[in-house]
């Protein structure tokens, strides 16, 4: 899952931006309106952490484009402004959820899983698919009872793969979706990852599609929930 | 109310007493001036016709004189002479030449045995011209005379007088004096109803200011627009000044403390989240400084915001727009609750006021409820029936199927600062600033029972009528 954090102060931007990709997100960031617009307008982000008071372009304005040039990814909003009409505005401008300032990093945490759990249609924070459980809270996998300890890489891999499950996932989305863009992407590696996941996991939960992609899918081609 | 009807102190009335007095004290002087001059006038003539009476008599007296014959004396030409009693008389009284003793006096037939008095009583001095005066006589009616000396050598000294009665000259008089009098009434009549067309016509710029005050009043106009006469042209282009200052006064300083509350937030968090990562005492001193200036911080800006809570001249807020949009956010907020809300309002609802008062009072009564709620809440509007000190007014519900609160808590819920249960999160200033906005529209905040044994609680709020 790779996640966009627009905000102009750089020390509250790094807190954000290093508890996000602890939390197993590929993160990138943006220090104002118009390169935070730019990014969110070309890259496919899968959530946006947005500030409304943004230098060059405000927030709202930033939000407000996107939705008009159909970029529907959930954006959670920061704002220090407690008036309900500066929320309302918020929302109005197509923000999903918001987090008033000064907020505890675990709020950002809880609001982000489950802006992604909304966006791909899963009810609960743990997503599940036969034997393998992911957490999306904790951020840990576990198949059959027993924990399985992944690299980032491939946690993000897997809850990108589990969260749209009954779809095939070509690899240069799964290369758009789990790297932030400094990172030399090749779409080879994530051959390299996929081989891992299977090994970790001991079970065949990642089918391979010839040809387009990979794919998750449940017995009887049901979602799981 | 129209202003034609205005108060004690209206201009319309100033107008038209000031222009009433004026035409009617005009009217009443030159009445009197014409009347006077018409019956001085009337008298003149008829004094006149009194003199040409006298003259000829004094050439008959004069060329009778010679003859001694005095049975054509005074045929004047005018039959009334000869008719008794009928108001026009001769005399011509003979004087001895001292003017001491009458020797002989001739009368008008008309005067039967009655004699004119006369004017002087000495007699003494000669007369050099013809007088008037008022003579008391035959019936004792006033009677209008004049007398003259004649003085015809040897002949002798004769007092030659005519009277007559003006009767008719008065009557004349006085039939005038009424023509008069309904003339200048008809008149005094007509320059009034101009009188009230000038202030009307004169003062409908007036009206129309106070029209497009009103609108703007109602929120129904930004400005005063159209065209106005050069005297009240500069008080418009002042008004429309001072509501645009005074829009952008309340504008400035609800941005200011909101630009105070992101710049003192965003470095709070930074603060407060670097703590938190962070081991050790100092740690653990920021996280508790931080926590601490994070409440002051708070409680000012609240502050802060109560103190700049203004209200802009004419704000008016349609309702069903904003319920639209608190409905929308509150979905998304309390989603992952699966709280859903709804909004029933009765069609046409202006608030009068700021639409961030609005959406401040239902925004934080929502998200109580939102956090309380099972299902559903419901956020309706109604217009109350009559009004409050002059005033429509809409009462604002918002109603959850949360588990209520007790009556005997519900006056705590209100108090500032306060929060029932601290399990939910919340700054607990919710109500207080409901309660604050509340009095500031001169509304009411009131917590009840709501149908499915929720809290309902009802905000007042005043209300622009849809055609005021």
């Amino acid at each position: 899952m790779r996640l966009l954090v627009v905000e102009d102060d750089r020390d509250l931007n790094r807190q954000i931006s290093t508890a996000l990709s602890n939390a197993g997100y590929a993160v990138d960031h943006a220090f104002d309106g118009e390169e935070g617009h730019f990014l969110g307008d070309t890259e496919p982000y899968d959530a946006v952490i947005l500030d409304v008071g943004l230098p060059k372009l405000d927030g709202i304005a930033v939000l407000e484009r996107w939705r008009r040039d159909g970029r529907v990814m959930p954006v959670l909003i920061l704002t220090a402004r407690d008036r309900w009409s500066d929320k309302v505005e918020g929302f109005d401008a197509g923000a999903d959820d918001y987090v008033p300032k000064p907020f505890h990093m675990e709020e950002i945490l809880a609001r982000v899983r489950a802006l992604l759990r909304r966006a791909t249609g899963h009810a609960t924070s743990e997503l599940t698919y036969g034997p393998v459980t992911l957490d999306t809270r904790s951020s840990r996998v576990v198949v059959d009872g027993a924990a399985v300890k992944l690299t980032s890489h491939e946690y993000r891999l897997l809850s990108y793969l589990m969260h749209h499950q009954g779809r095939v996932v070509s690899r240069s989305e799964l290369v758009e979706h789990l790297y932030d863009q400094d990172f030399d992407r090749d779409s080879n590696t994530i051959e390299v990852f996929v081989g891992r996941l299977r090994r970790k996991l001991g079970v065949d939960v990642i089918q391979t599609v010839r040809g387009l992609g990979y794919l998750c899918e449940p017995p009887g081609g049901a979602p799981a929930a | 109310m129209d202003w034609r009807l205005a108060g004690r102190d209206s201009l319309a009335r100033r107008l038209f007493a000031s222009a009433a007095t004026l035409t009617l004290a005009i009217l009443l002087v030159s009445g009197l001036v014409l009347s006077a001059l018409h019956s001085n006038y009337a008298v003149r003539t008829f004094d006149d016709q009194l003199d040409i009476y006298m003259k000829a008599l004094i050439a008959d007296v004069a060329v009778n004189s010679d003859s001694g014959d005095r049975s054509t004396l005074g045929d004047l030409g005018e039959p009334r002479f000869r008719t008794p009693l009928s108001g026009w008389y001769w005399q011509v009284t003979k004087l001895s030449p001292d003017n001491s003793q009458t020797v002989d006096v001739q009368v008008s037939p008309s005067l039967f045995a009655g004699r004119l008095p006369h004017g002087d009583a000495s007699g003494k001095q000669p007369f050099a011209r013809a007088r008037t005066v008022v003579a008391t006589g035959v019936d004792d009616r006033p009677l209008r005379m004049v007398e003259s000396y004649i003085d015809i050598g040897e002949q002798g000294r004769y007092l030659v007088a005519v009277a007559a009665d003006p009767t008719e000259v008065n009557d004349e008089v006085r039939s005038f004096n009424w023509a008069l009098v309904v003339t200048f009434g008809v008149l005094a009549l007509a320059l009034l109803g101009s009188a009230t067309l000038q202030v009307r016509f004169g003062l409908r710029p007036v009206g129309q200011l106070r029209r497009a005050l009103a609108a703007i009043r109602r929120g129904e106009a930004d400005r005063i627009e159209g065209h106005f006469p050069t005297e009240i042209a500069p008080l418009t282009e002042e008004l429309n000044q001072l509501v645009s200052t005074n829009r952008e006064i309340v504008e400035r300083a609800r941005t200011q403390v909101g630009n105070l509350a992101h710049a003192l937030k965003t470095p709070l968090s930074v603060l407060m989240n670097e703590a938190e990562t962070a081991k050790g005492p100092l740690a653990a001193k920021v996280r508790e400084q931080s926590a601490l200036m994070n409440d002051q911080v708070q409680h000012y800006l609240d502050r802060a915001r109560a103190a700049t809570r203004a209200v802009a001249i004419g704000a008016s807020t349609p309702v069903e727009p904003v319920l639209t949009r608190l409905v929308r956010a509150f979905s998304r907020i309390h989603a992952e609750r699966g709280v859903t809300f709804r909004f029933e309002a009765d069609p046409g609802l202006t608030f009068r006021g700021e639409r961030q008062d609005l959406e401040e009072v239902l925004g934080n009564l929502a998200d109580n409820a939102g956090k309380w709620a099972r299902r559903e809440v419901v956020i309706s509007a109604r217009r109350l029936p009559g009004q409050v000190g002059g005033r429509s007014m809409i009462a604002f519900a918002v109603v959850d199927d949360g588990p209520g609160l007790p009556p005997e808590m519900r006056g705590e819920a209100v108090q500032r600062g306060r929060r029932l249960d601290e399990s939910k999160p919340g700054s607990g200033l919710g109500l207080s600033i409901v309660q604050d906005i509340a009095t500031m529209y001169a509304g009411t905040l009131s917590l009840g029972d709501g149908p499915g044994g929720g809290l309902a609680v009802s905000v007042t709020l005043p209300a622009i009528d849809d055609k005021a």
